[in-house]
């Protein structure tokens, strides 16, 4: 009877006892107001002996080489919290001004991860990276290795894969520091730039992960947007800055990225060019809207062989002369085959350039590696080989247009 | 009497306890492991993996309907003798306590690492094990029906990441579906053989099914949805990725969940909703291991009830958790316990079918017959 007695509470007790672990609260709670959440980096390089301005938070002054790479000043875009309005009505009209919404500080470090705790030293907030879209990284410090910036990045588990990696000509922390009018965070209007140029046609998909994914293969070269701010604090892409490895070698011109998308025969295709007609002067421009390529692989005297077939589908758009009629289709036969033949040169070209520096940013490589495997293991093996033998690869392009309408003007 | 009343999982449970066991843990590292041992043939090597695991399971099914009122436990010492029984379920015993300890731990580790960064790893570990812990207090039956609970909760959140990674894959990257380099191929085929491991609960569901003569159904459908996934898993990781960028991913398909959208901008990342869901495989995957485990004990000391056991290994099972001092060497200690244990999940059945068939040793022939008549 007696234990009956106690067994009831006891037993409630001990339900209790289990519960407890169970129902408490989350312990790595941080509430939103209590971070500081970095939307955009900037990495640049540091002038000399800058290295005193450094305060000992992540090692004695001395301790540390200075790294082969040199020092980086990095900069971060800190969104203030509650100033950024969510709504189109919230907070009227004056909205140029990107002081108001973010917080821009830069600090120096050895490394990129010093670098932020340098920074975390100085600001009360704890740094948090979820929602980090854009890093940019000024051309000197590409030119010098990548190493760095993507070991961190890739380690980091709130860096997503999907934000962008950008080359700036000049300093890097001027964008972070930009207020373009569309938008009312800088690093959304410079993203945005890249995620609309993929809707037109003018920038291939290149996002972080991405541009890793490609500089990780053997058969492949990663490529970044390169890109510089303007004097309206707006920001024009310049090209595409291609790497060899970790290090970058070269960029394009913006128009180069078009030979990219064909080459690769990205959809849609967004870009317009001027055709002379051949022993005129007569210019028209068209507009292309669908690209398609195939490449074909052979083998010649142990050297690869790529012949590329690029397939374009063509608007006319603008004529610079009245004296001009496109009414017939001999003159629409005329341009097709004038920008044929321009187009085989242009991407010849664009190979060319790359060629040099060793730099295959087309993954030519990758498909040798897929289709050629024998010849692959036998002779390559390695990306160090691959990036020798690019430069011996011979290359045949092969270039049709279709010129299919001429908008609304009948001639 | 007892038989009449504990017989009562379908065939449908069977495969769905097979599939929730197999999908674990190991699903978050499962592409590097099939890329380490053979780059773009992933996908190919994890099929052979598949090939190997099913051996396995079908030797331990094989067994299963030759003595179908016994687990391997008993039926082992029908076929070789007491002693020499006894000290391969000490074995299988032991394999599973550590293969639970290891599972939790590397849940610790995944969860540390990625989401909850100031909790303790021992937090998350325990709270694991003291869930797996109170869910094995249940008959088998129950058991049954929480892993068919959770079953849908496993397929479709992966089937959906998958399609949706699809649209940053390029082909190109599988090829060639032989793969260039052919070393370690069996190293890797051992790796992901192991990962099927779990199945081996199947040595103690056969007992309790309603009608154990379709076992071999039941484990045939199991592996194809289990090792369908993987191999599904991988060939869109290595897809997306490239099997060298995999190289540098601890958890590639973690990552992969990273790198998905939902389309529409409706959430942009989808780690997060995946590892809630893969919480639930991990769940699944310790409860059957740590069922294994006591009930494997229960019947070792033939006792009537394995619920005593639950939270007395509940403690060694955690010590035993908490021993890899650090990720890597956790991840040695993973690959290289799982390939030992392939001779208990596959070795020790195997060995048991050969001599079982060299004694004519049958344990149901007179109550089979029994079991027919009364239905």
């Amino acid at each position: 009877m007696k234990a009956n007695q106690w067994m009831r509470p006891v037993k409630l007790l001990c339900v209790m006892l289990i519960a407890i672990p169970l129902l408490t609260g989350c312990w790595d709670r941080l509430e939103i107001e209590e971070r500081a959440v970095v939307l955009g980096v900037s990495i640049d390089v540091v002038r000399e002996g800058a290295e005193e301005e450094e305060s000992e938070i992540t090692h004695t002054q001395g301790s540390v080489p200075a790294p082969r790479t040199g020092l980086v000043k990095v900069g971060v875009q800190i969104a203030l919290p509650g100033r950024i309005p969510l709504g189109p009505g919230e907070g009227g009209g004056s909205q140029g001004d990107s002081s108001k919404t973010v917080w821009v500080i830069d600090v120096v470090g050895h490394s990129i991860d010093d670098a932020f705790m340098n920074l975390q030293q100085q600001i009360s907030s704890r740094l948090f990276f979820g929602h980090l879209r854009v890093i940019v990284v000024s051309e000197e410090v590409a030119r010098k290795g990548l190493e760095n910036v993507n070991d961190y990045f890739r380690r980091n588990s709130e860096v997503r894969r999907m934000a962008w990696m950008m080359i700036s000509k000049g300093d890097a922390l001027s964008l972070m520091k930009a207020a373009p009018k569309l938008e009312r965070i800088p690093t959304l209007y410079l993203m945005s730039t890249l995620d609309e140029g993929i809707r037109m046609g003018k920038f291939p998909k290149d996002y972080i992960g991405i541009y890793w994914s490609n500089s990780s293969k053997k058969g492949q070269e990663g490529f970044l947007p390169f890109v510089e701010r303007k004097q309206e604090q707006n920001v024009e892409v310049m090209g595409l800055a291609y790497f060899k490895g970790d290090r970058m070698v070269g960029t394009t011109k913006p128009l180069e990225i078009a030979g990219y998308l064909g080459i690769k025969g990205v959809n849609p295709a967004g870009y317009r060019v001027f055709i002379n007609l051949e022993g005129t002067r007569e210019t028209v421009m068209t507009y292309v809207t669908q690209r398609r390529s195939i490449i074909d692989i052979q083998i010649k005297d142990g050297r690869p062989y790529f012949k590329i077939g690029v397939n374009l589908e063509v608007n006319l758009e603008e004529k610079m002369n009245e004296a001009l009629f496109v009414d017939n289709t001999e003159i629409i036969k005329a341009i097709e085959r004038q920008q044929e033949q321009a187009g085989e040169k242009f991407y010849l070209n664009i190979i060319e350039k790359t060629q040099e520096k060793g730099s295959d940013i087309f993954g030519f490589g990758e498909q040798l590696r897929a289709r050629r495997p024998g010849y692959w293991s036998s002779k390559i093996k390695t990306k160090e080989n691959w990036q020798r033998l690019y430069k011996d690869a011979a290359f045949e392009v092969k270039v049709t247009v279709n010129v299919r309408r001429i908008g609304m003007k009948a001639r | 009497m007892k038989e009449e009343s504990t017989r009562q999982i379908t065939v449908i449970q069977t495969a769905a306890i097979l599939v929730s066991t197999i999908i674990g843990v190991g699903v978050l590292p499962l592409p590097l492991f099939a890329v380490r041992a053979a780059d773009s043939a992933a996908p190919l090597i994890t099929l052979l993996g598949m090939v190997v695991a099913f051996i396995g399971l079908a030797l331990v099914t094989i067994l299963g309907k030759r003595f179908s009122d016994k687990t391997i436990i008993l039926y082992s010492e029908d076929i070789i003798g007491k002693w020499p029984a006894r000290l391969g379920s000490v074995a299988i015993i032991a394999f599973f306590a550590i293969l639970t300890s290891l599972t939790a731990r590397e849940f610790g580790e995944v969860v540390v690492t990625s989401v909850l960064k100031q909790t303790p790893v021992e937090v998350t570990v325990i709270v694991m094990l003291l869930l797996a812990a109170i869910s094995t207090r249940n008959t088998i039956t129950t058991f049954a029906y929480i892993h068919n609970f959770y079953f849908p909760l496993l397929i479709v959140p992966v089937i959906l990441i998958v399609a949706l990674s699809l649209k940053n894959a390029e082909v190109i990257n599988l090829q060639p579906i032989w793969g260039s380099e052919l070393q370690g191929i069996l190293k890797g085929t051992l790796t992901i053989a192991a990962l099927f491991q779990g199945s081996f609960i199947l040595s103690m569901v056969i007992p309790s099914m309603r009608n154990p003569q379709k076992a071999m159904k039941a484990s045939v459908w199991g592996i194809i949805i289990a090792g369908g996934q993987y191999v599904v898993i991988v060939a869109a990781a290595v897809s997306v990725f490239g099997a060298e960028e995999i190289k540098n991913l601890l958890w590639p398909t973690l990552e992969l969940a990273k790198a998905t959208s939902l389309p529409a901008n409706i959430l942009e990342r989808l780690d997060a909703a995946f590892l809630a869901v893969w919480v639930t495989a991990v769940f699944t995957t310790l409860l059957s291991s740590y069922f294994l485990t006591i009930y494997a004990i229960s019947h070792l000391f033939r006792l009537s009830d394995h619920k005593m056991f639950s939270f007395f290994l509940l403690p060694l099972v955690f010590v035993m958790a908490m021993l890899p001092t650090n990720i890597v060497q956790m991840y040695d200690i993973i690959e290289n316990v799982g390939r030992i244990g392939l001779f208990i999940t596959i070795g020790y059945p195997g060995l048991l079918l050969m001599i079982s068939i060299i004694r004519k040793k049958r344990g149901n022939r007179n109550e089979g017959k029994s079991m027919d008549e009364t239905g």
